[in-house]
């Protein structure tokens, strides 16, 4: 049978170790709560007698150690486990198996209006929940004015809690458990709900409350945050330890990993767009039969919604896609890196005036960039049966984020031929940090990461490297 | 226990948040805590002193005999019935914050406890009221009202504990304990004596309720006037160590599961 939670760790300088945990759950709609009281009763589990059917494994042995005054995030998807893990630190939650031990008073934020009571006003709450925590009446009453100038909620203090905003409730709840004086505190994406000048208030205090050689475990999916602040982060997936490391390291592999099944996604979405359009005949037939009812040639998808694709069909886009550098087909690029879009088109008839243009949108509509070849200045002479059109861009010089590609081949015009938006999208993350030979470039934030080069005159000293390590 | 201990103070707290709640905005406040136990025994007068005339041996007059019974009964069945309810409806409370849990099945037990004691003096007038009226009830055995009540605090704890815990895995619970508290008012010699049930088994079922000899206290020390025999208090002292030791054991074997039920 395993010890009862918290115990000491006993070694001094950890605050919390985990050694094997795991969790399952009980799916409730699998039914079954007679087995269950007797599990519950027996063995103080829920899910001790279940078949594999009627429970979720939300966590699989995960052993961390958390030291004192290490500033810890837990990142990960939604359903990775984070805040069950959270959970199971606070003592909320049983692990179903391995042991836990707490060594320290903890705070607990869990979710929004951690242990409020609706009904009552925000001052006896204030009491009740630093009760909770461990505090004597007279602890708190002398705590009291801080924990609402805090808050910011002087106004308020009397109104039932049920009455407050979201951003109140929040602003409550870390007030309260930062002014009892916890030696560690965890924090579940909270701080996001309150507005701008409390979360640097919050953060200004969380700072102070680590400068105290406290420890903190926050669950957070504000990478930035988690860069900022912590010590360590370890990223969770599918209720695994993924990566445990410096912030840094771990939230670029977290992030470049949601890229890459961004990237596939993008792949998936754009061959099941080709295979729905039924070939490109099909969609010559299609857009034939449209413009006899719409009469520009319009091929909708019915209703108010924009048209994907339109023209005359004199000349048509067979195929695209986009590849890197070593001419891979991806979805996914690093900012400045390099990109091909590799596109296929055909004539039925021979051309001598025609138009391939190209743009790149934001998912908002926002155009980054758009040229064709009219706009550089080729003369077109002639377009017979098939042909490849590479536009390569030796550094994509995109911020991070999801973009979309329009392709068109038009007469020199404008009247279209093939019109095609959104034809796939692609996902672009931040180059990795501080490598290669000018760190200037593909770093920064913003649709453009254009070269840039500083240069400082006077008074400025730089460390000798700013990388990581 | 011992966590309950520790925490007195919330419990304190929050006894006193949950009075404060049930009377918050009303004019009459506390007052009301009043309202319905003299409501009771003023009706309880008009009905059984001038429409029925209950000629029973040992129970005149039959009003007051009545509130020596159904103060207490109020006190167990809405403890019980609020805290059946006690965990399922504080669901948010308890998975969002580490929460002394086992506080809040206790929280109604102590608040209707005041309820209850708020109502005492109105039965001592009443008992007055019969004595000055030359009924021979009540006398100096009231001073062991305080040792009665606390023989029954752990019954009703205990109790109030196991169905909260056993409430959170079957909503049942609570029907079942709102129906059965119906049926143990009249399985309890509160509207009349053990002697008057005709019926063997019936009455062997009544002794055996374990409300019964907490019943037949409240009356010995209000309205008879003395002491409880030896037998009631071994039955009292009997259902107290059970109730409170087995929903001990219940909420304690299912707290760790608590939350995630819930």
């Amino acid at each position: 049978m395993l010890p009862p939670t918290p115990t000491p760790v006993g070694q001094g300088e950890l605050a919390v170790r985990l050694e094997h945990v795991g969790k399952t759950f009980r799916r409730v709609a699998a039914g079954y709560p007679f087995r269950t009281l007797k599990s519950a009763l027996i063995d103080r589990s829920l899910v001790r007698d279940l078949r594999p059917e009627e429970s979720i494994r939300a966590l699989r042995s995960i052993s961390l150690r958390v030291a004192k005054g290490e500033a810890v995030a837990l990142v990960g998807g939604n359903g990775s486990g984070k805040s069950t893990l959270l959970k199971i630190m606070a003592g909320l939650l049983r692990p179903t198996t391995g042991t836990v031990e707490v060594d320290g008073r903890v705070a607990a934020l869990i979710e929004l209006g951690a242990g409020f009571h609706p009904e009552i006003s925000g001052r006896e709450n204030v009491f009740i929940n630093g009760a909770v925590l461990g505090l004597r009446r007279a602890e708190i009453e002398r705590r009291y004015d801080d924990i609402v100038a805090f808050a910011g909620l002087e106004d308020f203090i009397d109104e039932p809690v049920k009455n407050y905003s979201s951003g109140m409730y929040v602003r409550l709840g870390f007030s309260v458990a930062i002014h009892t004086d916890p030696e560690i505190l965890l924090v579940d994406e909270v701080l996001a709900v309150g507005d701008e000048a409390f979360a640097h208030r919050c953060l200004r205090r969380i700072e102070e409350f680590l400068a105290g050689g406290r420890t903190l475990v926050l669950v957070s999916h504000d990478l930035g945050l988690v860069e900022s602040l912590c010590d360590r982060a370890h990223w969770l997936d599918g209720g695994e330890l993924r990566l445990s490391g410096r912030p840094r390291q771990v939230c670029d592999a977290y992030r470049e990993a949601i890229a890459e099944a961004e990237g596939r996604q993008h792949k998936e979405e754009k061959e099941a767009a080709a295979a729905s359009m039924g070939g490109p005949r099909a969609a010559a037939a299609g857009g034939a039969a449209e413009a006899s009812t719409s009469g520009d040639g319009s091929e909708t998808h019915g209703g108010q919604e924009e048209p994907r694709r339109w023209g005359s069909r004199a000349a048509e886009i067979v195929a695209a896609r986009l590849c890197d550098g070593d001419g891979r087909e991806t979805y996914h690029l690093r900012s400045g890196s390099e990109a091909r879009f590799v596109v296929e088109v055909r004539a039925e008839r021979p051309l001598d005036d025609f138009v391939f243009g190209i743009g790149i949108f934001t998912p908002r509509g926002i155009e980054c960039w758009g040229t064709n070849t009219d706009l550089i200045g080729l003369r077109p002479r002639r377009l017979a049966g098939t042909a490849t059109v590479v536009v390569r861009c030796p550094e994509l010089l995109l911020g991070p984020g999801e973009y979309l590609v329009d392709l068109a081949i038009h007469a020199r015009d404008g009247a279209p031929y093939d019109y095609r938006r959104r034809v796939f999208a692609f996902t672009v993350t931040a180059r990795e940090r501080a490598v290669g030979p000018a760190p200037g470039r593909g770093a920064g934030r913003g649709l453009y990461l254009p070269h840039n080069e500083w240069r400082f005159e006077g008074g400025v000293e730089w460390e000798e490297d700013p990388g990581e390590e | 226990m011992k966590r309950m201990w520790k925490h007195r103070h919330l419990l304190a707290v929050m006894t006193a948040r949950e009075l404060k709640a049930r009377y918050r905005g009303s004019v009459l406040g506390f007052l009301w805590s009043l309202a319905n136990p003299l409501l009771l025994l003023g009706v309880y007068t008009f009905v059984f002193s001038l429409v029925f005339q209950p000629r029973v041996e040992g129970q005149s007059p039959y009003p007051v005999f009545l509130v020596c019974g159904i103060f207490p009964w109020v006190w167990v069945s809405s403890s019980l019935n609020e805290g059946t309810t006690s965990l399922t409806g504080n669901a948010g409370l308890i998975r969002r914050s580490v929460f002394p849990v086992e506080l809040l099945p206790l929280v109604p037990v102590l608040s209707n406890l005041v309820n209850f004691l708020l109502s005492i003096p109105i039965l001592v007038a009443a008992l007055l009221a019969a004595r000055a009226l030359g009924h021979p009830v009540g006398g100096p055995a009231i001073l062991l009202l305080p040792v009665v009540i606390l023989a029954h605090l752990p019954f009703v704890a205990g109790t109030a504990l196991a169905l909260a815990a056993l409430a959170v895995h079957f909503k049942d619970v609570r029907d079942i304990v709102s129906n059965l508290l119906t049926l143990g008012f009249f399985l309890t010699p509160i509207l009349y004596s053990v002697a008057a049930v005709p019926y063997q088994t019936l009455r062997a079922l009544i002794l055996w309720n374990p409300l019964t000899p907490f019943v037949l206290a409240y009356q010995d020390v209000l309205f008879r006037g003395r002491a409880p025999e030896p037998a009631v208090w071994a039955g009292m002292a009997l259902a107290s160590v059970v109730a409170w030791s087995l929903g001990a054991w219940v909420f304690d074997r299912l707290s760790d599961t608590l939350i995630e039920a819930v």
